[in-house]
C-alpha cells in the first residue's frame, strides 16, 4: 500500500485563507458549502413540523440527513482530512437502517388502519 | 468552472428541498428528495470525496429511495387533510425554524478554520484511501456498522411479516405484532 506523498512534494501552495478551498483552479468558500448545508437542514426542519403525512416526514428526515453529511464532507475537505468522510458513510448507513426500520413500522401501522396525520398515532400519550 | 457548478448545483438542491416540503403528494416529495441528492451529489464530487459521491447515488438516490417509491405505492396515494389538531403550529415552526437558521448563520460567522492537515489532494478520498481509513483506525466501528444493518434487517423482517390472527379481516389486539405465531405457511402478501 503506498502511503500518499508528504506536503511540499510539488504539491500546490496552500491558499491564504483558511476556508478558501482550491477546486479545479477556482477558489470556493468553504463557508457557502455549510451555508447551503444550514440552508437544507432548516428546510428539512420546516417539513417535520409543519407536515402531516408520517411518510413525509421520515423523508423530511432523510433530507436533514444529508445537509448533516455535507457538513461533514465538507471540513473533511477543507481540514483535508478523511476522518470526515468515513463519519460521513457511517452516518450514511445509519440513515439508510433507520429509514428501513420506519418504513417497516408504518407499513405495520397501515395494515392496521389508514393513517392521514400522525397526531391519530397518539395512543400513548399517557 | 467549479463555481458555476457549484451554485447551479446548489440551486438545484435547495428548490428539491423546498420541493420536498412542498408538495402535497408523497411521491412528489420523493422525486424531489432524489434530485436533492443527485444535486449533493455533484457537490460531493466538487469536495473531492469521490467515493462518498458514489455511495451516495447507489445507496441513497438508489436503494433508499426506490424503497420509498416502493413503500409509497403499497400505502396507495395519501393525502393530506388540512391542518391538524395543534393550533398556531405552522406560525410556531416557522418562528422555530427562523431562530434555527440564525443561530446556524451565527455559528458560520464564528467558525475557526483550523490549519489543513496537508495531504495530497490527488488521492483524497479515493476508494483506496477511504478503505486505508476504514479498515485500520476505523475498524471497529465499522464491524459496528455491519451489526446495526443486521439488528435493521432482522426488525424489518420482524415487523413486516404477516400474522395469522389478522388473516380473517378482523383487526388485531394491539399495534404490536402478535407473539407466538411463525412457522406455517410462507408468508404471502395480501
Amino acid at each position: 500500500m503506498a502511503r500518499p506523498p508528504a506536503w511540499g512534494e510539488g504539491l500546490p501552495p496552500l491558499p491564504d485563507k483558511l476556508s478558501t478551498l482550491n477546486i479545479g483552479g477556482s477558489e470556493l468558500d468553504a463557508s457557502w458549502f455549510l451555508l447551503l448545508s444550514a440552508v437544507l437542514f432548516g428546510l428539512g426542519a420546516v417539513g417535520v413540523l409543519v407536515r402531516r403525512n408520517p411518510l413525509v416526514i421520515l423523508i423530511c428526515i432523510e433530507l436533514m440527513l444529508n445537509a448533516v453529511n455535507l457538513t461533514l464532507v465538507t471540513f473533511s475537505r477543507q481540514l483535508q482530512n478523511l476522518d470526515g468522510q468515513l463519519f460521513a458513510l457511517m452516518s450514511l448507513t445509519v440513515a439508510a437502517a433507520e429509514a428501513v426500520v420506519g418504513l417497516g413500522i408504518l407499513v405495520d401501522i397501515f395494515r392496521l388502519r389508514e393513517v392521514e396525520d400522525v397526531d391519530e398515532l397518539s395512543e400513548l400519550h399517557g | 468552472m467549479a463555481i458555476a457548478v457549484f451554485f447551479v448545483a446548489a440551486a438545484v438542491a435547495v428548490l428539491g428541498g423546498i420541493g420536498v416540503v412542498a408538495f402535497h403528494q408523497p411521491i412528489r416529495s420523493v422525486l424531489s428528495l432524489v434530485l436533492v441528492m443527485l444535486a449533493l451529489s455533484v457537490i460531493f464530487l466538487l469536495l473531492s470525496a469521490q467515493f462518498v459521491f458514489a455511495v451516495q447515488i447507489i445507496v441513497y438516490a438508489g436503494a433508499v429511495m426506490v424503497l420509498f417509491l416502493f413503500v409509497i405505492a403499497l400505502l396507495g396515494p395519501a393525502r393530506e387533510l388540512g391542518r391538524g389538531r395543534l393550533r398556531y403550529q405552522g406560525w410556531a415552526s416557522a418562528v422555530f425554524v427562523v431562530v434555527l437558521l440564525g443561530l446556524m448563520w451565527t455559528m458560520l460567522q464564528g467558525v475557526q478554520y483550523r490549519q489543513p492537515d496537508q495531504t495530497n489532494l490527488d488521492v483524497f478520498g479515493t476508494v483506496q484511501s477511504i478503505a486505508v481509513g476504514l479498515f485500520t483506525t476505523y475498524l471497529y466501528p465499522f464491524e459496528l456498522t455491519s451489526l446495526l444493518l443486521l439488528v435493521a434487517a432482522i426488525g424489518a423482517i420482524y415487523l413486516s411479516r404477516k400474522r395469522i390472527d389478522d388473516a380473517d379481516g378482523g383487526p388485531a389486539d394491539g399495534l404490536g405484532p402478535a407473539a407466538g405465531v411463525g412457522g406455517g405457511s410462507p408468508p404471502t402478501s395480501r
